[in-house]
């Protein structure tokens, strides 16, 4: 074959252009753009943040988008072509430095944000992410409603229930530390309340769950453990005082409770998806051992029978307390992937949590801080002994 | 030199120069990205050089700015001499050369200050896009115009690489600087239908006709085979054009498009195979000029790397491989391999051979340039063997369950040795820069000048059916 110029040129530019019609134009044409049940119009603001995203190349370290084999962050629902229809330019991204934030709204507070971007370091030391400092207090704002927007309509029903937890739990922090305590610990159920560290702290439990905690904790509870991590300055209500934990006490099991579900409307995040649970008990040993000064690990039930159903198969079922009935979700249709976000798994304890805690609605927390006590008045069901 | 200098050779040399002057700008700001990896606080937090903006400032540079201007500049050289005339126009050529180097450097700008399109590969925003068409289609027509005043009658196949290429990349971005209509998935596989246009028909045609030309002369024997040559570039514009949806194969796209690019990924493997096959067996029995010409060095390294790379693309484009290593940083391996590696050398390899031949000036020190070769053959093979295992260490972790953040700790080590490695690739680049600044000042050893090249033509038309030691 002799090769003109004319074939050459001609010829492979047909050959391109039918491939633009192949692979570019006919999709384009034959893709339905229908909006999947979460996806919504962005606010002004959140378009902003959009932009403040684009303009400072998030998208090179975070991609949108989760993939069916994918765990960790937002895998509660593999993304959808519906999801982006209002998305102009695309932020699919193509590398995962950062978690994947398509489903990042809601998943934490405001001020949790604020503090990451100040320097990502503070929050999560581990991270790699550059300092955002240099943003001015109006791009973080926007930046920060952009990013409680992903996730669409199911991250507007995580951002209403942080809004509402936020309102009660602010007015607890406001009484003082003990009231705040106690109001805490009422809304962890009984059975974690007063079940103990099944694993005893030895040196080397202690060790991993110092690792642990430098890694996730030390940020917003800082090196004594007395909520004054670099964090803490952004945060309200503030992180946690562990060192006052020695006079109010606080069992093995409420520790493990709190860091696998985090609290809901403070910027405590959960930590389920990434820690393991015997890393979450070394982790609640270590915080009991340095900060509180005791720790009921290794005191019976320990071991596997501490994490079983405390039921005796020959006795009647305990009655069910005030708080299991499920608090009213802002949309019905979102139930299911609300509670999945929540953590509405199963969990060590037996029962759905996540979705049996009580709500401000119900015990009216913000008027009336209810002791522990008062919150759930059954004494501790008898545990089985080895 | 004047402004729009109309001697001949001298646009060739100026696409060169600006080539070697983009790479020593654009790895300093892949070292600079690759150090925040490292040690996110080093630079303190500037909004200018926050790692989201260095990094399309350093890809950026790097494909439009080193690879492109180098291998253009190649071009000008190799259309007029195996066409046995002269360049249509240094003048216009030199036109576009100023235009070209506003497009790379105002994409610079931009980009550190927060302006970018947002589309990967295609960050320039639409007043760049306008300007590269135009200096693309400004090319196009000095090179079609030097094509119509052949005195050769066949035209060899670097110069339908190249020629192909100018038109095929003015058509793509036209398609892609058209943005404005396309929303969430239809905009993302635009996206990727133009981003690996990028690669498939604008950096690895100008590559592979530099090869084509580099090779066989600097080797002093014809090309293999003309035949596979044909069947490369047919196949070359046939499959690499349909591969863009690779990017996206576990996005929610329509699975019939994924089919569509991962079957074309690998058949793009007849394209890459026919080229390996053709010039390596144009250097069988000839090895040994390796040694002798660091043009060839560099340019015969290039298509073993191009072997590598292209082996590596096919393979990561099956669903099943790209489970694994989609979103980590064997990708990111990977586009070294292919543009450090594969068109990097080659374009290094245009610049010592070809800038001796358009200047008369021999190579300031070849013992510097092969100094250079070994760092970024370091370098190079460093970045894969480190960002491939780094990926591995997160793909399988991520399959595994291990949340993201959990395995962030044990990627430090990888890019601690990344920003290691990427430092001997900027002295490497450095020393390319100063290299070639002391040839074009005539510090090189004082020698005759150099003979007028060969013509390939002959060779080819002698081998056309018959190569040597058939």
């Amino acid at each position: 074959m002799q090769m003109t110029e004319r074939a050459f040129a001609i010829g492979s530019l047909l050959i391109l252009l039918a491939a633009g019609v192949g692979v570019g134009f006919i999709p384009a044409w034959t893709t339905e753009q229908k909006p999947s049940d979460i996806a919504r119009r962005r606010t002004p603001l959140e378009a902003r943040g959009r932009q403040v995203y684009i303009q400072n190349g998030c998208t090179y370290c975070h991609t949108q988008y989760i993939r069916p084999q994918d765990w960790d962050h937002g895998a509660v629902r593999v993304a959808q072509q519906g999801d982006y229809v209002f998305d102009r330019p695309h932020l699919l991204g193509s590398e995962r430095t950062g978690p994947d934030l398509s489903q990042e709204g809601g998943l934490r507070t405001d001020d949790w944000h604020r503090a990451h971007f100040m320097n990502p370091r503070f929050t999560r030391p581990a991270s790699i992410m550059p300092q955002f400092r240099f943003l001015t207090d109006g791009e973080i704002t926007a930046l920060i409603a952009y990013v409680q927007s992903l996730g669409g309509k199911m991250a507007d029903a995580r951002v209403t229930r942080q809004k509402m937890w936020h309102k009660a739990l602010a007015a607890a922090f406001a009484r003082g530390t003990d009231a705040n305590f106690a109001y805490l610990h009422s809304l962890v159920p009984e059975q974690w309340r007063t079940m103990p560290n099944p694993y005893p702290p030895t040196p080397e439990a202690l060790a991993r769950g110092r690792f642990i905690y430098e890694q996730s904790c030390i940020g917003c509870h800082g090196n004594f453990g007395d909520g004054n991590g670099p964090a803490a300055r952004w945060l309200y209500p503030k992180p946690a005082n562990f060192t006052a934990l020695r006079r109010i006490g606080a069992s093995g099991g409420l520790l493990y409770y709190q860091i696998m579900n985090g609290i809901t409307g403070s910027s405590m995040p959960y930590f389920k998806t990434e820690l393991e649970s015997e890393k979450i008990w070394d982790v609640s040993n270590y915080i009991a051992v340095s900060f509180i000064g005791r720790s009921d690990g290794n005191t019976a039930p320990r071991g596997a029978d501490a994490a079983l159903e405390p039921v005796d198969p020959h006795a009647p079922p305990p009655p069910a307390p005030e708080s299991v009935t499920a608090p009213p979700l802002t949309s019905p249709a979102l139930q299911p992937e609300v509670n999945a976000a929540r953590g509405g798994m199963p969990m060590p304890g037996g029962g759905r949590q996540g979705a049996s805690s009580p709500t401000p609605a119900q015990t009216g927390p913000a008027q009336t801080l209810p002791s522990p006590r008062h919150a759930h008045p059954r004494p501790a069901p008898e545990r089985r002994r080895p | 030199m004047r402004f729009l200098d109309d001697q001949p050779g001298s646009a060739a040399r100026n696409w060169l120069l600006s080539g070697a002057v983009w790479m020593s700008t654009g790895v300093l700001f892949g070292l600079l990205a690759a150090i925040e990896m490292a040690a996110p606080d080093f630079l303190g937090g500037y909004r200018a050089l926050v790692f989201g903006r260095l990094r399309p400032s350093h890809f950026n540079t790097i494909i439009f700015g080193f690879l492109s201007m180098s291998l253009i500049g190649a071009g000008l050289h190799y259309v007029p001499h195996l066409c046995a005339t002269r360049l249509y126009s240094d003048k216009l050529a030199n036109a576009a050369m100023w235009l070209w180097n506003l497009v790379v450097l105002s994409g610079i700008v931009t980009f550190l200050l927060g302006y970018t399109s947002a589309h990967e590969y295609g960050e320039y925003i639409w007043p760049i896009d306008i300007l590269a068409v135009i200096t693309l289609l400004l090319l196009a027509y000095v090179v079609f115009r030097t094509i119509a005043r052949r005195e050769e009658p066949l035209i060899y196949v670097s110069i339908w690489y190249f020629g192909a290429a100018l038109l095929w990349t003015a058509v793509t971005w036209a398609f892609m600087g058209g943005t404005g209509a396309r929303y969430g998935l239809n905009d993302a596989v635009w996206t990727w239908f133009f981003g690996h246009n990028i690669f498939g028909l604008w950096v690895t045609p100008l590559a592979l006709a530099v090869a084509y030309y580099v090779i066989p002369r600097e080797a002093r024997t014809p090309l293999y085979s003309h035949t596979l040559s044909l069947i490369a570039f047919w196949a070359l514009i046939t499959f690499y054009s349909h591969t863009g949806t690779h990017h996206l194969l576990q996005a929610p796209v329509p699975a019939w498009q994924k089919v569509i690019a991962s079957i074309d990924s690998v058949m793009l493997l007849i394209s890459v195979y026919a080229f390996c096959a053709n010039v390596w067996l144009t250097l069988r029995g000839r090895l040994w000029r390796v040694e002798q010409s660091i043009a060839l060095k560099f340019v015969f390294a290039g298509t073993i790397w191009f072997f590598i790379v292209s082996t590596q693309g096919s393979a990561q484009s099956l669903m099943g491989l790209q489970r694994l290593t989609h979103f980590t940083n064997w990708t990111v391996g990977h586009a070294h391999i292919g543009l450090l590696g594969f068109a990097g050398f080659i374009a290094s390899g245009a610049i010592y051979g070809i800038l001796p031949q358009v200047t008369g000036k021999p190579i300031y020190s070849a013992a510097l340039a092969n100094f250079q070769y070994w760092l970024m053959l370091l370098g190079t093979g460093g970045f894969a063997i480190v960002l491939t295992i780094a990926g591995l260490v997160q793909g399988s972790a991520w399959l595994n369950g291990e949340a993201l953040y959990r395995v962030l700790p044990e990627l430090g080590v990888y890019m601690v040795a990344r920003a290691v490695l990427g430092t001997f690739v900027v002295v490497a680049a450095e020393i390319q820069l100063w290299n070639v600044t002391l040839t074009l000042l005539g510090r090189g050893p004082k020698r005759e000048p150099l003979e007028p090249a060969i013509s390939l033509f002959d060779q080819q038309l002698v081998e056309g059916q018959e190569p040597e030691g058939a």
